[in-house]
């Protein structure tokens, strides 16, 4: 197939999919509905690695845990969830909420959306735990 | 011998019918909220990573190409052109795919292209697109040679692993549950596959079939999908980013810092490229066999069943 016919139908192709999926409100980040159901999506990353404290934030989109290994979040990516420990985390306080920068190529940066309690509270929660 | 040889870029041609599919999977699942689901930037990484997966063949194509000539160059075979001569060489390239892919869940280094391809939560039409940057450093076009050697043309070999490819892709669905018996004993289907793309410890490793599900019976690695089981799709450690670079390159750069810490032995540095996923020369992560391990640690009753049948207790 020639480049400047496989070239446009790609892009339009990739580009009126995402949108579709977008108007069809397929965009909507996952919750925690409760702190078990942030652990689970704790534990489905670090199976062996139990939360000790959970501290939902007001959106419900992500969680602050505790385990005996250190302090760690787990937060929506899409649809589903990931999680990682903070070790060697970095963080900073952004107008909606906190950034916190891993040494992690497949995790390098986390926006977290908090209010300004929680962007308060958390960051030494996080020290504290460490 | 045949130089001269053409057939059509059988791949691109599909790409229109790869839309179609995707838009009538997502209308499927829109109006009747079952078979599956979609995420808008999930499904913008697998789009984009199949973009990139055609840009990097237009680009680097010709490496193999230039070895699968250079081969046909020198052998002394020549298969012809008949259509059992096409239809052999499609079985015997289904073959080569299965090794492939099971060395490129075996093999770090090619772990390292391959694992993309499992990087996402989802499992619809756009995760089949959701293809390698760097298949051509993993050098297993080797694994064609013999192909070529034996007299398959190589535009015959790439023509039939192309429809192999776009065998692929209707496999990738949750809203089709399980094609008739004779098929799901003979064929890769949706459940076959969805075992291969489940980050269950029962599913690791399992179901590397391209088109016949046969060889993943000859050679043991053929694993059931089980009611009893929901597929939990991602990898072991899911990733924190939807950026195709970081997808499409993170095991390289996993495998480039674990080569060059200090105080390795130059067999470390080279097992971190050849061992499995998970290898450390310290034992502190997982590989397959361990999370299996510890899986039957804590859920003895599932030794024996299908995945953890050759599984030792630690």
């Amino acid at each position: 197939m020639p480049l400047s016919i496989l070239i446009p139908m790609v892009i339009l192709g990739i580009a009126g999919i995402a949108v579709l999926l977008h108007v069809l409100g397929l965009t909507r980040p996952a919750s925690f509905d409760t702190q078990e159901d942030a652990s689970r999506a704790w534990l489905r990353e670090f199976p062996e690695h139990h939360t000790t404290r959970v501290v939902l934030s007001h959106d419900r989109h992500a969680a602050l845990v505790e385990t005996a290994q250190g302090p760690g979040v787990v937060w929506a990516m899409g649809a589903d969830s990931t999680a990682r420990f903070l070790n060697g985390a970095q963080i900073a306080r952004t107008r909606k909420g906190l950034r916190i920068a891993l040494p992690d190529y497949t995790a390098p940066r986390i926006h977290l959306t908090l209010d300004a309690d929680e962007a308060d509270q958390w960051p030494s929660l996080m020290e504290r735990q460490t | 011998m045949t130089d001269q040889l053409t057939y059509p870029d059988v791949v691109n041609f599909a790409v229109p019918f790869f839309i179609a599919l995707i838009l009538i999977e997502l209308a499927w699942i829109v109006i009747k909220h079952r078979g599956g689901r979609y995420e808008t930037r999930d499904a913008l990484t697998s789009l984009l990573m199949g973009a990139g997966n055609v840009a990097s063949g237009i680009l680097l194509g010709f490496v193999a190409y230039g070895f699968f000539m250079a081969l046909w160059a020198i052998t002394p075979l020549d298969l012809g052109t008949s259509v059992a001569v096409v239809v052999l060489c499609f079985v015997l390239d289904d073959l080569r795919y299965y090794w492939v892919h099971r060395f490129g869940h075996r093999i770090r280094w090619v772990w390292a292209s391959h694992v993309n391809h499992h990087s996402s939560q989802h499992y619809n039409l756009t995760t089949a697109l959701r293809q390698t940057w760097t298949g051509t450093f993993t050098f297993m076009m080797i694994v064609r040679a013999p192909l070529i050697l034996l007299g398959f043309h190589p535009a015959m070999v790439l023509f039939c692993g192309g429809l192999n490819l776009i065998y692929q892709f209707w496999i990738h669905t949750e809203t089709i549950g399980r094609m008739p018996k004779w098929f799901e004993a003979v064929m890769n289907t949706p459940s076959h596959h969805r075992v291969h793309h489940g980050r269950n410890a029962r599913y690791l490793d399992a179901n590397y079939a391209g088109v016949f599900i046969v060889w993943d019976k000859l050679f043991g690695t053929f694993v059931p999908e089980l009611e009893q089981e929901k597929v939990d799709y991602g990898l072991v450690r899911n990733l924190g980013t939807f950026n195709p670079i970081r997808v499409a390159f993170h095991e390289w750069v996993g495998i480039f810092k674990d080569v060059t810490q200090p105080g390795l032995t130059w067999r470390d540095r080279l097992n971190y490229c050849i061992q499995p996923p998970g290898w450390s020369h310290d034992g502190s992560r997982d590989t397959s066999e361990t999370i299996k391990q510890k899986h039957l640690a804590h859920r003895p009753e599932d030794a024996g069943t299908p995945g953890f049948e050759k599984v030792t207790s630690r």
